[in-house]
């Protein structure tokens, strides 16, 4: 009896904070997405506290459905969270491939190459939006620059500089554009993440099975069809396990977007419920509703697809 | 042969090229960043000086006077340090049940607190506000902050403590119950000592993702207990104004974890896979 009793116990506490954290701000937000509820109005005062007799139903859903940002942000998460994940996986691929060898100072490298996994979320913004990417300022408008002057000095030559001629003149690339800003996010969340990729990958391919290589080797197989046949089969499960761990940071990727492409109509489904929820916290809640069905959808997905890997 | 020999050198010289190549690409902007740093904000936005300038200390002396680094800094250090611990407080039992009694509903337990890892935090944003301010009256307090912090990683803190358990032979567990230890001495005397290295990461990567917790932090305080992502966030100049002293507050604001996250570098993959790669 004592025996099961303890070990309930002891998790009690955490589970039930859990449940406190999970259930009890959720269920306020589904109340606030059925009634009638802004934080400002003029004409309707009744509206700003929350009540049942400004009950409206499904009306919230509907005004969030028809609300031309919703499908906007929506795309722009799915490109955004899409684009993150499959950058990383394929450049933490090549890269761990690459890097996984023995040489002098492998150490450092590894450590030079984690370092942007440990920047906290709003630097990483400041630091690109500003330093990097700017198209004055930053080393991509000095860069655009150097470019164009190499080109003119090129053009006076004889031959080539007829060849020169053809060239535009480049212009940096703003990206505090809306769609141009979304390209800003993937590149610097990719920055930070790939190096987590990295990390898992190379700790995989450590533990692959050299003997199986060499067989193959003796085999006659290409260095090609050694990587297809037996290492991807063999970090299947290293990929799935990040692209999980991504897809829970990422769902809810904020302070880059709003850093980036504040006001610019940049949006994701996190940042469109922050600006309904400047006023109108009724639509605020029902788009949080959505959100929290559509990471629903994704979660049993993919726990489905990595959870049960995990337990054996 | 000749051939092998000679493939063999040229890789020898070409891969750790290329991977010091790569590894410096990735830290390049990190490095811009502290390099900007020491340069004042008129230098930082004139290409004449972009590599040639005289450095000066400057942007770091003048922080506290520009930005009450010291006051965000302080909190973040006492939030992050209080969340961690009581997420182990709560975690190394839940654990430890977990992986050493465990129940027929403890798998399900597990991927139900990881689940809550993804529902989408602005969906709560709203209540959570209107609860802390207008209810609890808790807004903008350190305690706040510290039990946010310590409920968002709660779910990957007992993961990780987990798949270290686990790895803990049971038997000496139970040979410490035929002796007639309490729980709370196996927890104490057996578990802690044996589990050390794990619970140390998992303490260390916790404290890592309360430091740069960035959408609760920001949205849950206004000024008292406000952390550096807070400054960060609330100080990102208007463009190419202040980069010198920008860079000198961003990089005092992840120099700490910075260094802190190649220590522990050994063990992020192990904890954050949940052992699954090893």
């Amino acid at each position: 009896m004592a025996d099961r009793t303890l070990p309930k116990l002891l998790q009690t506490p955490a589970v039930i904070l859990l449940l406190i954290w999970m259930i009890v701000p959720l269920s306020m937000t589904l109340y606030f997405s059925f009634i009638r509820y802004v934080l400002s109005s003029t004409n309707r005062p009744e509206w700003t506290t929350p009540a049942l007799s400004n009950w409206r139903g499904f009306g919230n859903y509907g005004y969030v459905l028809k609300a031309k940002d919703f499908l906007f942000a929506i795309q722009n998460s799915v490109l955004i969270v899409g684009s993150i994940l499959i950058l990383t996986v394929l450049l933490g691929l090549a890269i761990a491939v690459l890097v996984n060898r023995n040489f002098p100072g492998r150490g450092i490298v590894r450590v030079l190459l984690i370092s942007p996994f440990f920047v906290m979320p709003a630097v990483n913004a400041v630091l690109w939006i500003n330093m990097i990417l700017d198209p004055v300022l930053g080393l991509q408008g000095l860069a655009v620059g150097g470019l164009n002057s190499l080109i003119d000095g090129l053009r006076d030559f004889p031959v080539l500089g007829y060849f020169f001629n053809l060239w535009p003149t480049l212009e940096p690339i703003s990206f505090r554009a809306t769609q141009t800003s979304a390209y800003a996010v993937i590149m610097m969340v990719t920055w930070q993440w790939t190096p987590f990729a990295v990390l898992i990958f190379m700790t995989s391919l450590q533990s692959e099975d050299e003997s199986q290589k060499e067989a193959a080797t003796l085999d006659g197989a290409s260095n090609w069809s050694k990587f297809i046949n037996l290492t991807v089969p063999h970090l299947g499960r290293p990929i799935a396990i990040v692209i999980m761990i991504q897809s829970i940071f990422h769902l809810s990727l904020y302070a880059e977007i709003e850093i980036v492409s504040r006001g610019n109509g940049n949006k994701n489904l996190p940042y469109l419920i922050g600006e309904f929820a400047n006023n109108n916290i009724g639509a605020a809640s029902a788009t949080g509703i959505f959100a929290v069905i559509l990471a629903n959808i994704i979660a049993i997905f993919l726990l489905r697809m990595v959870g049960k890997t995990l337990m054996d | 042969m000749a051939t092998i020999t000679q493939n063999s050198r040229l890789s020898n010289v070409l891969w750790p090229t290329v991977a010091w190549l790569i590894a410096l690409i990735f830290f390049f902007p990190i490095f811009w960043l502290v390099f900007t740093s020491f340069k004042t904000d008129q230098d930082a936005v004139n290409p004449e000086f972009l590599f040639r300038f005289t450095p000066t200390l400057e942007n770091y002396t003048n922080m506290t006077q520009n930005y009450d680094y010291w006051k965000f800094a302080t909190n973040s250090v006492i939030t992050s340090t209080f969340a961690t611990l009581f997420a182990l407080i709560v975690g190394v039992p839940a654990a430890y049940a977990m992986a050493f009694n465990p129940s027929r509903h403890t798998k399900d337990i597990l991927m139900w607190m990881l689940s809550t890892k993804m529902l989408p935090a602005a969906a709560v944003l709203y209540p959570m506000t209107f609860l802390t301010k207008n209810m609890l009256g808790i807004y903008d307090t350190h305690f706040l902050v510290i039990l946010v912090l310590c409920l968002v990683n709660l779910p990957i803190v007992i993961w990780m403590l987990f798949t270290y358990f686990k790895e803990i032979p049971k038997e000496i567990i139970e040979a410490g119950k035929m002796d007639g230890v309490s729980t709370w001495g196996e927890i104490k005397d057996i578990l802690i000592p044996l589990a050390w290295g794990g619970i140390t990461s998992t303490a260390l990567l916790t404290f890592i993702f309360c430091w740069n917790e960035a959408y609760w932090t920001v949205r849950l305080t206004t000024f008292n207990a406000s952390t550096l992502s807070t400054l960060i966030e609330g100080n990102r100049a208007p463009e190419g104004l202040f980069f010198g002293r920008l860079s000198a507050v961003s990089t005092a604001a992840i120099a700490p974890i910075v260094v802190l996250g190649w220590f522990c570098q050994k063990q992020l993959v192990a904890g954050l896979t949940f052992g699954a790669v090893k």
